[in-house]
């Protein structure tokens, strides 16, 4: 393959170029109910080629037949002389390399039997399904993914790596009349087997909590304090910050750049927000980006005031900034775009119980059953949550729903734990099309002094 | 290639079918009001399904190693579920065109051109454009081992436009898309420019949220977040586990009589029409709700037969995994209302385009509770400005028992047929 690429890169006749290969193993094996939906393995393979020429536009190729590089390469190229720029796309240096690198595969999942992958799964599955007559539905699954990947560009750089993944995710449904309740869980690691054994009690917690909310009230709807579980504030940090962190938002968009200017004061002095990909082990970490710059931590909000942003090396170049290592592609399907890692909010001091302490009223909200950012505007809804009453957690509640503004939401964090966890989440990222990107997310408790909980709305 | 696999297939297997998928994809991206990036992408990719010993397994690839794929679908079906599939035997398919030679010829500076076209339409002070082109030609061709051979060639075209304006902390996004199998006539860049500019009027002021139980007026596009629960409602798999709230209310009136909803897999030039399905079952048309009552359900083949109901024709596979039910075009029927007429019916209210967090939390239970996108206040049948600050909560299937009013003015935008659609009595509040 080296020489594929190197031979490949010889011929072309674009000002820059660079070319992803790759070749995965991907297993999946899901349940519905008691029934096995389906256990499959299989491989996929193909390539990414962009080309960029002076005073043009980005020209680029995808492709699943292999044996056609040398013409895919040709044909970015002159996809890049097509379109004739006014302003140059220019790209951050990043010191050429050559390395080989195998992230931790533990024990590897090529050499684990389907047949054992699809017991694991059920015996894990039917324990959702024993656990309560009013579980009336499951969706269990497993997926694991190896990719050989290369990456080499016209500057030198050549890159070889092995990416493991694997994720395992339980959804319980849970009936009582007409009342219909669903509850996950799920784990997303880069590593092997090892990662998704003795993941028992994770089954058990999303069934034991899909029959508790039948029973729960609706909380009320309304302005509250909230306190955050670490799970739940990465999904926020996540989604409400993190994507407006991304340079391509605000590179080519005079307006938005003042809006992110790089000093501007987003919170109260101990709030620290950043973005590492270089993290062991965690979803979103990968040696080098799709562009193979080394990936880093970078904080982007420190003592509560906006210091850095995610670049590719086009946005870096374009805003005199560096490049961080944060251009992803999903796969060879993709070109790279400015994505996020593991994102987290750093920790702070104090526990769950210190947080909760002094409020009168107000809501415990946990888990992420998903989040969305309209820009400054997001929501997320909670996997469940409890109202917090005289400072204490009082009852279960659901369908909580909190939605903010960003700028207003952060400002009304007042306190952060000192518990930080990675939340490590199966699902993943989307943006540009281009979904479920592997990220992670990590904080500790936080509190917000004020947040709309949707629900019933008064 | 597919005929050869199924050969090799029939001598380890009792049965098993394939679909194999190629097409050619040309996309030019504009950004901040130019051409930025131009890419082609090709793609081929074989997905095959065998029974084996009663036991179903599964396996794609996007290589050309049949042998491979063969094994890998063996081994699946070692630990497959036992289904007694009955695979489909040939049958006379529908007329359907979904390959236009315009759309399949069009050059790439025919692409630019209208890409610029609608950029320059859309070009104001202090707003970024970004336009998205896309051409795909393909082809898809499904087998089985009954005997179904049949293929047909895909074109598809889709133009999408998104206008950013940011003034100090106030983020304005509107976007909109068109998507067809056929290339673009004269009056459609303009008439998207004209969705979009029309939107960021409406916007121009600002306007405080009203709050308590009022009409609420979604547009077209705002009304694919209140048809959601019913989509996932009359999915077969999940009428067939048990969780969709539609399941055993076939024939009963549980929606408002104006209420029309059908899938449409002959649509004219739509990107969703096809004469078979990726399981090699004829595709026709389904009725959902048919004037308020409920009606059929869509399914793929293994959940028609665990359902002991025939399959519809909506089976959708990709390379990899198994075939899954999805709709064509789903196309609610025009109602009788003029688009002044349903805002006159506002004395206080909301107009919706888009919420966010749509899709989030237990969907098919049918409550929602999002912050709004983009919405507008109305005020005795007058749009007067955005409302940022405001939530809106309901129940879709009780919301949609009782309609307030129903366009006339269907909008089509790429597999998705929809008028705007009153209803009364949702819960907005502000935040």
């Amino acid at each position: 393959m080296k020489n594929r690429l190197r031979d490949a890169l010889r011929a072309t006749r674009a000002d820059y170029t660079e070319i992803r290969l790759e070749r995965s193993w991907t297993t999946s094996v899901s349940y519905r109910g008691r029934r096995l939906e389906g256990a499959t393995a299989s491989t996929d393979s193909g390539g990414f080629v962009r080309c960029l020429n002076h005073g043009c536009g980005w020209g680029m190729a995808s492709f699943t037949a292999l044996e056609q590089l040398p013409a895919m390469v040709a044909r970015a190229h002159e996809l890049s002389l097509a379109v004739r720029l006014d302003e140059p796309i220019r790209l951050a240096d990043v010191t050429p390399r050559e390395t080989d690198t195998a992230l931790p595969l533990g024990r590897d999942v090529r050499g684990i039997p389907l047949e054992t992958k699809q017991r694991h799964l059920a015996a894990l599955n039917a324990l959702m399904l024993d656990r309560d007559r009013r579980i009336v539905d499951t969706q269990a699954s497993y997926h694991d993914e190896v990719c050989e990947y290369w990456f080499a560009n016209s500057e030198g750089t050549l890159l070889y790596e092995v990416r493991p993944e694997v994720t395992l995710s339980a959804v319980a449904m849970a009936r009582d009349d007409g009342t219909i309740e669903r509850a996950l869980e799920s784990l997303g690691r880069r590593a092997g087997w090892d990662a998704v054994e003795g993941r028992e009690e994770q089954f058990l917690a999303a069934a034991d909590r899909a029959v508790s909310l039948l029973a729960a009230p609706r909380v009320r709807g309304g302005t509250y304090p909230v306190v955050l579980d670490p799970k739940l504030a990465g999904v926020f940090v996540h989604e409400a910050f993190g994507h407006l962190s991304e340079a391509d938002f605000v590179y080519e968009n005079p307006q938005a750049r003042a809006m992110m200017t790089l000093g501007r004061r987003f919170g109260h002095s101990e709030l620290v927000i950043g973005d590492d990909g270089s993290a062991a082990g965690l979803r979103g970490t990968l040696p080098f980006d799709d562009e193979g710059t080394p990936t880093r931590n970078t904080i982007l909000v420190q003592n509560g005031v906006l210091v850095g942003r995610l670049h590719s090396r086009e946005t870096a170049a374009r805003m005199g900034e560096a490049p961080t290592g944060n251009a992803r592609a999903l796969s060879y399907r993709h070109p790279p775009i400015v994505r996020m890692t593991n994102t987290y909010i750093a920790n702070g001091r104090g526990t769950r119980d210190d947080l909760l302490r002094d409020i009168p009223l107000g809501v415990y909200a946990c888990d992420a059953m998903g989040g969305q950012t309209y820009l400054e505007d997001f929501s997320f809804t909670a996997g469940h949550a409890y109202m917090i009453r005289d400072g204490r957690i009082a009852e279960l509640v659901k369908d909580v729903v909190i939605a903010g503004n960003l700028f207003q939401t952060l400002d009304r964090i007042d306190r952060i734990g000192g518990d930080f966890q990675w939340n490590e989440l199966g699902g993943g990222c989307g943006k540009g099309g281009q979904s479920p990107l592997p990220v992670t997310e990590g904080s500790p408790h936080i509190r917000i002094s004020e947040a709309l909980v949707g629900g019933t709305l008064a | 290639m597919i005929g050869p696999l199924l050969e090799r297939a029939m001598r380890r297997a009792e049965a098993a079918d394939a679909a194999l998928k190629s097409d050619e994809t040309l996309t030019l991206v504009f950004e901040a009001g130019r051409l930025k990036s131009t890419a082609f992408s090709q793609e081929r990719g074989l997905n095959l399904r065998v029974s084996a010993e009663g036991r179903l397994g599964f396996a794609g690839t996007t290589s050309d190693d049949v042998d491979a794929l063969l094994e890998a679908a063996l081994a699946s079906a070692r630990v497959g579920d036992a289904v007694d599939l009955l695979l489909p035997a040939p049958a006379p398919l529908p007329s359907v065109t979904t390959w236009y030679p315009r759309a399949a010829a069009a050059t790439l500076e025919n692409l630019r051109d209208l890409g610029r076209e609608l950029v320059d339409r859309l070009t104001r002070d202090g707003c970024q454009v970004a336009v998205t082109v896309e051409r795909s030609i393909g082809s898809v061709a499904v087998a089985n081992t009954r005997g179904v051979a049949a293929s047909y060639d895909v074109s598809v075209l889709t133009i999408a436009a998104e206008v950013t304006r940011v003034a100090g902390d106030d983020v304005l996004m509107v976007a909109d898309y068109w998507a067809s199998a056929d290339f673009p006539d004269d009056t459609v860049t303009g008439a998207l420019a004209q969705s979009i500019l029309k939107r960021l009027d409406w916007a121009a002021q600002p306007a405080g949220p009203p709050h308590g139980a009022l009409p609420v007026l979604f547009t077209p596009q705002g009304a694919h977040a209140i048809l959601l629960p019913l989509r996932q409602a009359c999915h077969g798999k999940a009428v067939l586990q048990g969780i969709s709230p539609l399941a055993g209310r076939q024939g009963e009136q549980m929606f408002d009589s104006a209420l029309t909803i059908a899938d449409d897999p002959f649509l004219e030039a739509a990107p969703g029409s096809r004469p078979i399905d990726d399981e090699a079952v004829p595709t026709r048309r389904l009725s959902l709700v048919q004037q308020g009552v409920v009606g059929e359900f869509i399914y793929d083949l293994e959940t028609a037969c665990r359902a002991g109901v025939p399959a519809t024709g909506h089976a959708r596979r990709s390379t990899f995994g198994k075939p899954q039910a999805a709709y064509s075009n789903l196309a609610i029927a025009a109602g009788a209302d003029g688009w002044d007429d349903l805002l006159q019916r506002i004395p206080d209210g909301l107009l919706v385009d888009e919420l966010i967090g749509v899709g989030q939390g237990n969907v098919i239970g049918g409550a929602f509770s999002h912050p709004v996108a983009l919405a507008y206040r109305v005020i005795s049948g007058e749009v007067v400005g955005r409302v940022k600050d405001a939530a809106v909560a309901g129940n879709a299937y009780e919301l949609l028992g009782r309609l307030g009013g129903l366009g006339r003015d269907v909008e089509r935008r790429g597999s998705l047929l929809l008028p705007p659609i009153l209803l009364e009595g949702v819960a907005v509040a502000p935040r």
